[in-house]
């Protein structure tokens, strides 16, 4: 529990009342006059999986790259609130988020490769975060880091802790990153795209591993991912996004199975599944930022645009037990 | 009976490694292709699927005469193509089209799209300089895109567009043979579907033949009609798509099947580690060392391909029984 410790002397807890461990409250984000992410509303229990799905564009990376602070005032505009235990993270100073990220919010970066630093050993990478948030010494960091290798199935930790990334395959670097992002054990677990490298075989590894190691914590994860198959095996709850705004959002089983909003239907009916004839694409793409339509942005490329949608931005409702925004629910 | 266009011969790949040992007397050796034969007959579809490292990508190399093959040979129509003359070089490059993975990368950033697009006509003297443009026009208008895109530069195409543009300047010397290297990957699902979709009805109408390298078998599913299916530079598995999908009999690829991400199963990490290194291959089956139902004789016997039904060929000595 000492780590719990570590997080309470320094910042400030408003209050420990909220069941939530994240809590997103109309979230915006603008960049140069762009809306970017356009009142984003979501909340994440303890222990729960949720996935960001949906195009390039749709501010999937954007919303994560908030979360952990990494695109803060002033260089975009930020309003709304993020509450991470109870925590008021846009108005949280560097100092104080240096000593949240790599602890207790942990990071999964897409590309491996480009992600861990080619000039330092495996082994140092690991402990940089041990040393830096646990204050551990540098045998006690070198114990943990084989420790951790071993746990995200690493064979002969020993040997590999001196090892440079580009000595180890892409599966293995990857786990290198997962190691690292849960040296600390943290809370939450950001994941963007962690397997889109990777083979589908590994990547049912590597997503197995997170799984299992999530669990163990009894930690949540949010994952942004573009497969929504994926997202319906390793998510609780996936939020659709599009263009800046979360159209659907729910449990996945529902959400991917019986979609209400055009966008996630039509999304569904370009996955390649097994032996599936035919695939319908949704035409058109997401409109530039500087470009976005005053209605439904969806509108532009939806089949079931009416004028109403064209003008009017549809207000989220519950429907089903998830929250949609479209006019035009059947 | 239909017109073979690729015959491949017990095809045989190696890489000579640096040198080592005892006064440098030593040379490592990497096998990247061992005994592949294959037969691609006019208008056939065909997906080379296998993990990174299969073999895939060398395969399609040694077909489109980018590299000898060390051993075996590889025949485009009647011709080898380790002694074709110049000329005949010529016609194999205007009949046979590559679409490189790295689409982006293939372009000159520094050419017009427009410039892109006429190159290979105008190398294959296939029209007058005149009638160039129209045909330009015509072909970035059989991959659905503006005529408006052709004075842009790549760099200023989005990536489902410079993909289209890859399949248009394929198409562009009018091939017999599409081969596309992972043309897919890295898209947006939407973008995926239009793409192939439109490499679907291309084959469909012109009657190309395309063999196409991926390791999404969904993919290699909606747009081949075979598969054959890699593993350490051996076809452990060929034969039609359905039949594939539906009853594996390798066990390879009933795992590649199980890991194949969909929403009416559980997520399913089939295979236990990774595919090994080929330069120390070990001495029985290759897939041994990760396969399920692994026996005593698959550690000592290389199974060689051997036929199923006439369609269908595997390389494993207890094929399986039942299916997923």
């Amino acid at each position: 529990m000492n780590q719990v410790s570590v997080l309470a002397q320094n910042i400030p807890v408003e209050s420990h009342a909220e069941a939530s461990l994240l809590e997103v409250r109309d979230f915006s984000l603008r960049r140069k006059k762009a809306t970017v992410l356009d009142r984003i509303t979501l909340s994440l229990s303890p222990g729960e999986t949720l996935g960001l799905i949906g195009e390039s564009g749709a501010g999937k990376s954007t919303l994560a790259m908030a979360l952990i602070g990494l695109l803060r005032a002033p260089e975009v505009e930020i309003e709304g609130s993020l509450r991470f235990r109870g925590t008021e993270l846009t108005a949280l100073k560097e100092a104080d988020f240096r000593r949240l990220r790599g602890n207790k919010i942990g990071l999964i970066f897409q590309d491996a490769t480009a992600a861990l630093n080619p000039c330092f050993t495996v082994g140092k990478q690991i402990a940089e975060p041990l040393r830096r948030h646990l204050g551990l010494s540098a045998s006690a960091c070198r114990a943990r880091a084989v420790e951790l290798m071993q746990s995200v199935g690493i064979p002969e930790p020993r040997l590999r802790l001196d090892a440079y990334p580009h000595e180890l395959s892409g599966g293995m670097q990857q786990r290198i990153m997962i190691a690292i992002a849960l040296a600390c054990n943290p809370e939450l677990l950001l994941a963007d795209e962690p397997t889109s490298a990777l083979d589908v075989t590994i990547q049912a590894q590597i997503m197995e591993l997170i799984l299992d190691r999530v669990r163990a914590l009894n930690s949540s994860a949010i994952f942004v991912l573009h497969d929504l198959a994926l997202g319906a095996q390793v998510c609780d709850r996936i939020a659709v996004m599009y263009a800046g705004q979360i159209v659907e959002e729910g449990p996945s089983e529902r959400v991917l199975n019986a979609p209400l909003h055009p966008y996630t239907q039509g999304l569904k009916s370009c996955v390649v599944e097994l032996g599936m004839p035919t695939l319908t694409p949704i035409p058109g793409q997401i409109p530039p930022l500087d470009a976005m339509p005053n209605g439904c942005r969806f509108a532009p490329r939806c089949p079931k645009a009416q004028a109403i949608c064209g003008e009017q931005r549809p207000e989220t409702q519950t429907r089903d037990g998830r929250q949609v925004a479209c006019w035009f629910i059947d | 009976m239909q017109e073979t266009i690729f015959s491949l011969l017990d095809v045989e790949r190696v890489y000579t490694l640096g040198t080592t040992g005892w006064f440098r007397r030593k040379t490592r050796q990497l096998k990247a292709l061992d005994g592949i034969r294959l037969e691609l007959k006019h208008g056939d579809t065909l997906a080379l699927v296998g993990e990174s490292g299969s073999g895939k990508s060398t395969l399609i190399r040694l077909m489109l005469g980018l590299e000898p093959a060390s051993d075996g040979r590889v025949l485009y129509g009647q011709h080898d193509l380790a002694h074709l003359d110049a000329e005949a070089r010529k016609r194999f490059a205007r009949e046979v089209a590559f679409i490189y993975q790295n689409a982006r990368g293939s372009m000159n950033p520094r050419m017009r799209i427009a410039d892109i697009l006429a190159e290979p006509v105008r190398l294959h003297r296939l029209c007058e300089e005149q009638a160039i443009p129209a045909r330009v026009e015509a072909l970035i208008a059989r991959v659905g895109l503006p005529a408006g895109l052709l004075q842009r530069f790549p760099g200023e195409l989005s990536g489902g567009q410079v993909r289209r543009i890859a399949i248009a300047r394929a198409l562009a010397a009018e091939p017999n043979v599409i081969m596309a290297d992972e043309s897919v990957a890295g898209l947006d699902v939407s973008v995926q579907a239009q793409v192939l979709n439109l490499l679907r009805d291309l084959c469909r109408e012109s009657g190309i033949t395309l063999v196409f390298i991926t390791h999404d078998l969904g993919v290699a599913s909606y747009l081949c009609e075979k598969i054959a299916v890699l593993y350490l530079g051996r076809i452990v598995e060929q034969g039609p798509t359905h039949d594939i999908l539906s009853t594996p009999r390798h066990p390879y690829t009933k795992a590649l099947l199980q890991a194949f991400p969909r929403f009416d199963a559980p997520l399913c990490a089939s295979l236990k580690g990774e595919i090994p290194s080929p330069v120390n291959l070990p001495k029985g089956c290759r897939f041994a060392g990760r396969c399920a139902q692994v026996q005593s004789a698959c550690l000592e016997v290389d199974p060689p391909l051997t036929l199923l039904t006439p369609e269908r060929q595997v390389a494993c000595l207890f094929p399986v029984v039942n299916p997923c």
